[in-house]
């Protein structure tokens, strides 16, 4: 028996550790530690209500918006505040800005290559590269020509001996099986990426005034002046750029970007029957259509046991039995008392060193009525395509058709449930929010030309204590601000964010979090290099910084396996 | 399109990593620049950094630099300074943002042709904690460096007839509870 230690995991966002002990090559026992103290709520705390977002999104250096549109969310839910569909459409059009870009760094840039080796690309032959391309994709990018400059590229890189940032990859691991051919294709993609990532950030810029921190909100909407006939503000001029921005984007990632992972899921089938883990899903509805929120474009839900036929829908934000249901456990993260509700949260720190039997981390162990549930673009594609939600049935079912078009593996929506579903599953949901970002712009343009140019209602607060809860369905999966206002200040502020649900410990009943148990099971070929707990581990997409503190302190340490 | 970016990294919550989006601050506020001129507060952005550097003319990134020189001093540095083993130069955390950035964007053809980095050699970068004296009174200097920087490289840039009025937002507004220090846990950037 080997006790493999994984202390930093690398490409991801933040400190994670991950250890596993492997009985017969394959994994029995797995614990997730997040080794960076989480102490931002306490920023928050008697600062101003209308202008905790604006320190809210400062949380994660990555995922800034997203915290600033939760806690805007979580104050007018205390003031029972209304505001105007402009400003709902205007949130949902940078929310999903926001998440094409997050969704296709992850991918390409932190994740890819866990399964695309650079060290084969230089044995490709462009010209079959090429057919193999155009043969699973009409994306016009992936000539001949093309993909030969690409491999061009990475022989001079492989040639001159110094591979840099890609140094420490394992290159030739019994575990890489995709042909010189497709790992070129792949590598492509990735350099091409970096191109949507920045079309992706404009549209967040237009809108938010700034990227990556927005500029436009405001508790009671947005800030963005509307007028048809000023230069200076939103109008017919800004749309029309907006259009052309996604014209270019949306090929990119329903072409390229779902058809990737369609082919790796093609080639790498062991992985649709792996990494199932906490077959609980969460995901809260977003996308509101209207001022009340009571209609949305993306729907919200829970599964319990991963069965799919039993989905209990969350309707909208003021779904009673979530706001009873979310509780964090202590037991084994390094803070004091035992469990709280959101509203009563604090994090005052017992650090005692990592215990495996104990405490082990600063992520603190969230529960729905008392389980554990995994959060995440698959669990909204679960959730949707089992509620029969008409655009996630029409993603899902073309990602199942493509893969089954490679190699006629057949695929079910049940084999989801996976490390490869996690992959499958971000792509599917980037496909689905590709259509609503144009539907989205459309519903705007046309509230604008029916004459409403309204985007603000001004909060007013009362004396007394309110509290209020703001959702948001993340790139990451589910977030929830919960805050406790008197007079206009925040008295708490407690944020549940998505990688708190997945990388959670265990609880007091000794219950494993999705990261811990998604890698029970698990092959590990070479003890050395467990290339295999990455697979798994980065399907979840972790970005420690907002679940627990900001900042790596050893900036150029380099992943260390210990194995004992 | 802006050729030229100058980028504040760093998280204003962290005491000294502040120092980035202050400077920047500082410098829009005290000088003017042609037009194609970019000055941005990037926080801590990880590989997100991409965006900002594609096809840049002139990028100058402003951080915290942890060197051997005393607490405050300010230097320019190009990026073999933190290749190459002799120097031992670390910037904070966010440079494998930096770093990995610009190896992809070399490599898919759209890096910038030039990047230099105004560091200044940081005391604690610990969360909640103010920004040291030393460092603070730094950021005018900051300023006027990236100034000096940006008309060697023939970039119009002046001082503005009458400064600006600094942002710096995390400073203001109510105050926060003071956080309480959690023993062993690494905490600072």
């Amino acid at each position: 028996m080997a006790r493999i230690s994984i202390d930093p995991v690398t490409r991801i966002e933040g400190h994670l550790r991950v250890d596993v002990e492997v009985d017969g090559g394959v994994v029995n026992k797995a614990w997730a530690s997040c080794t960076m103290w989480r102490g931002l709520e306490t920023i928050l705390r008697r600062r101003d209500a209308r202008e905790g977002w604006v320190f809210a999104q400062r949380f994660c250096g990555v995922c800034t918006t997203v915290h600033a549109v939760a806690s805007v969310r979580a104050v007018e839910d205390a003031l029972s505040l209304e505001i105007p569909p402009n400003a709902q459409y205007i949130r949902n059009l940078i929310l999903i800005g926001h998440a094409l870009h997050d969704n296709i760094v992850h991918f390409y840039h932190l994740s890819a290559l866990d399964f695309v080796d650079i060290l084969q690309i230089p044995k490709a032959d462009p010209a079959k590269a090429a057919s193999i391309a155009e043969g699973y994709s009409s994306w016009t990018g992936n000539s001949r020509q093309e993909l030969a400059a690409v491999q061009t590229k990475v022989k001079g890189l492989v040639g001159s001996g110094q591979l840099g940032i890609f140094s420490h990859g394992y290159w030739g691991h019994p575990a890489m099986k995709l042909s010189p051919e497709v790992n070129l294709i792949l590598f492509s993609h990735y350099l091409q990426a970096l191109d949507f990532q920045r079309k992706s950030c404009q549209i967040v810029a237009i809108l938010g005034g700034k990227t990556p921190h927005i500029q436009n909100l405001a508790v009671g909407g947005v800030m963005n002046a509307i007028n048809l006939n000023s230069l200076a503000t939103m109008n017919m001029d800004r749309l029309g750029m907006l259009k052309a921005i996604l014209e270019d984007l949306i090929p990119f990632v329903q072409q390229v970007f779902l058809a990737d992972t369609c082919l790796l899921a093609a080639y790498y089938p062991e992985y649709l029957h792996l990494g199932r883990g906490v077959a609980n899903y969460l995901a809260v509805p977003d996308l509101p259509l209207d001022a009340k929120a009571s209609k949305f474009d993306l729907p919200g839900g829970i599964i319990m046991n991963g069965n799919l036929a039993g989905v209990r829908p969350i309707v909208n934000w003021q779904d009673a039995e979530f706001r009873k249901a979310v509780t964090e456990d202590n037991t084994h993260a390094w803070y004091q008392g035992s469990q709280f509700t959101p509203y009563k949260g604090q994090q005052i720190p017992d650090y005692t060193d990592f215990n495996a039997d104990a405490k082990y981390t600063w992520v603190k162990a969230p529960r729905y009525n008392g389980s554990p549930m995994q959060t995440g673009p698959l669990a909204t594609v679960l959730v949707g395509y089992a509620s029969g939600h008409a655009k996630t049935r029409k993603w899902t079912d073309t990602a199942l058709n493509r893969i089954a078009a490679v190699n006629g593996l057949k695929v079910t929506p049940d084999d989801l449930q996976s490390t490869m579903g996690r992959y499958l599953g971000r792509a599917i949901r980037s496909s689905i929010l590709s259509d609503l970002a144009l539907e989205h712009l459309q519903l705007l343009t046309t509230n604008i030309l029916n004459g409403d140019d309204t985007t603000y209602n001004a909060p007013k607060f009362p004396t007394g204590e309110i509290m209020g809860m703001g959702m948001h369905e993340a790139p990451r999966g589910s977030l929830s601000h919960w805050v406790v206002i008197e007079k206009g200040a925040f008295t708490n502020y407690q944020a549940v964010v998505p990688t708190t649900w997945n990388a959670s410990p265990r609880d007091e009943k000794g219950v494993p979090g999705p990261y811990e148990s998604s890698l029970i099971g698990t092959p590990v070929v070479e003890a050395e290099k467990p290339l295999e707990v990455l697979r798994t581990v980065h399907s979840f997409d972790p970005c420690m910084a907002c679940s627990c503190h900001t900042l790596d302190a050893n900036g150029k340490e380099i992943a260390q396996v210990k194995v004992q | 399109m802006n050729l030229t970016s100058i980028i504040g990294l760093g998280n204003v919550f962290l005491g000294d990593d502040g120092f980035g989006p202050l400077a920047i601050e500082t410098f829009r506020c005290k000088y003017e620049c042609s037009p194609d001129v970019e000055v941005l507060d990037l926080g801590t952005p990880g590989l997100d950094l991409a965006p900002y550097l594609y096809d840049k003319r002139l990028v100058i990134v402003v951080d915290t630099v942890h060197s051997d020189s005393a607490i405050g001093a300010l230097s320019i540095f190009q990026e073999g300074d933190f290749l190459s083993e002799r120097a031992k130069l670390r910037i904070t955390g966010h440079d494998p943002g930096l770093w990995d950035s610009l190896a992809h964007l070399r490599l898919a053809g759209h890096a910038p042709l030039e990047l230099i980095i105004v560091g200044v050699n940081p005391e604690s970068c610990e969360f909640a904690e103010p920004i040291s004296e030393e460092v603070w009174s730094t950021a005018a200097k900051a300023a006027a460096m990236i100034a000096k920087s940006l008309t060697e490289r023939g970039i119009a840039c002046g001082l503005r007839r009458s400064p600006a009025e600094p942002n710096l937002w995390w400073l203001r507004m109510k105050e926060p509870e003071s956080s309480t220090a959690a023993s062993g846990a690494l905490t600072h950037a």
